[in-house]
């Protein structure tokens, strides 16, 4: 899954839009929305306020984010097979995520980990990445 | 698979018990059009019998007509359950027996989730308008019988259910616990153990209605309107936002809800705030934005 670097310079520059888009939808102070903060253990997010944030985040940056894009994105051309069994994340579906969440922690990612926990590891800066994907894809056209 | 249907002359309604399912909390009597997963339209009338209609119910009647687009798109596999509601804007108040025309423009429709518009009108009169609106679709075997559904929606998209089975909903069992006069109230809602809507939404969860408790909050902040002089007369509520239900709440639950004056900023739309929020435990499972401003002015 070969992809263009997303630059530190990149993330600071969409973060402060989207740090106010969240702590909107979370109804908490821009201040929490740290860049690295989990949005669900450190800020109790719930799906609904995923599902509100990436509209929200759509609006403030005029970009389409299908739903369910990360984890579509992270499997890329693996098939489902490959990247879970029953629920869990295989061997090289976490070796994909790894990758693709290159910005959470390694010991954040605790096995076996359950495809329907995978949005436990999200940060802003998850988002912020979501953010400058969609915005690429769009000016490729 | 979704239908297109462009319904002729109503044939003879289908009439239902007065209580439970497709009755209790069913607030479309007929889908008269539907436009591939663009556009939906649909009839309620309110029963002339029921002396309490909550205006939130004219916006869960567009909600459950968007549903029922969401419903048939997927074979009644998932159902918009959880909702977020950007932008209500209350036009004006339905009465018994007017029968609401509903309209809603379908943004986009997946597997997780739908986005929708929608308006209510009685007549040529504009009652309410939804805008922003999303859906979360979930599993819907875990709510309800998709079978019992499906056979729901033909009736719907045919003959129809003759209008008046809905026999009203009890009011809010809303206790005050703490009161900061004018800028403030904090109250307990005690979500009954047993209620005929409990029986629609849903028979296999039963989940406390977002729009009841969207009620119960509305009737605090009316409340707390109410203690201040300089807008006790003549203020309604003509716009809520950011409507969000985090959790579902269930059947004998208590919640806290609260109610509290805010400061409008320079882009909020009316004059007067009223925060509300709803808490289980001490986790906030639901907010909203209602706004109030002058009757004359949106009944002008």
């Amino acid at each position: 899954m070969a992809e263009a670097v997303i630059s530190k310079e990149e993330i600071m520059a969409v973060f402060p839009t989207v740090q106010n888009t969240m702590a909107d939808a979370l109804g908490c102070d821009v201040d929490d929305i740290k860049l690295d903060v989990s949005l669900i253990e450190g800020l109790d997010a719930e799906s609904i306020d995923f599902l509100d944030m990436v509209f929200r985040l759509e609006r403030a940056f005029k970009i389409k984010v299908p739903r369910g894009k990360i984890i579509e994105d992270v499997r890329g051309d693996m098939a489902v097979e490959d990247f879970e069994q029953n629920g869990v994340v295989t061997d090289k579906g976490l070796a994909r995520l790894r990758e693709y969440l290159s910005e959470i922690p390694e010991a954040r990612f605790k096995t076996p980990l359950r495809v329907d926990h995978i949005a436990r590891l999200y940060t802003p800066e998850t988002f912020c990445k979501l953010v400058i994907r969609a915005q690429r894809a769009q000016a490729a056209g | 698979m979704i239908l297109n249907i462009k319904a002729a002359a109503p044939p003879e309604a289908v009439t239902l018990p007065k209580s439970g399912r497709f009755s209790a909390f069913s607030f479309v009597d007929r889908i008269v059009l539907i436009d591939g997963v663009k556009l939906a339209k649909g009839v309620y009338t309110i029963p002339e019998q029921v002396s309490y209609f909550p205006v939130s119910l004219v916006a869960e009647a567009l909600g459950q007509l968007a549903a029922w687009v969401a419903m048939s798109n997927c074979d009644f596999a998932r159902r918009p359950v959880a909702a977020l509601a950007g932008d209500t804007r209350i036009h004006a108040y339905p009465l018994p027996g007017d029968t609401l025309d509903l309209h809603v423009d379908i943004d986009s429709c997946d597997r997780d989730s739908i986005a929708y518009r929608g308006r209510a009108y009685v007549g040529d009169r504009l009652i309410l308008e939804l805008l922003d609106t999303l859906g979360s679709n979930l599993d819907i075997e875990i709510f309800d019988d998709p079978k019992a559904l499906a056979e729901d929606f033909a009736l719907l998209v045919g003959a129809g259910r003759a209008p008046g089975c809905f026999s009203g909903v009890p009011l809010p069992a809303v206790c005050v616990t703490e009161r900061q006069t004018a800028l403030r109230i904090d109250a307990s809602l005690d979500v009954p153990d047993e209620a005929d809507y409990f029986h629609d939404h849903f028979p296999r969860r039963p989940v406390f209605p977002a729009t009841l408790l969207l009620d119960a909050q509305l009737q605090l902040a009316q409340s707390l309107i109410a203690e201040m002089p300089e807008f006790a007369q003549g203020l309604q509520v003509t716009r809520i936002t950011n409507v969000k239900v985090r959790a579902f709440t269930s059947p004998g639950a208590t919640l806290g809800i609260f109610a509290e004056v805010a400061t409008p900023g320079e882009a909020d739309p009316e004059p007067v705030l009223i925060k509300v929020g709803a808490l289980a435990g001490s986790r906030t499972i639901a907010a909203a934005k209602i706004y109030f401003a002058p009757k004359a002015r949106e009944n002008a």
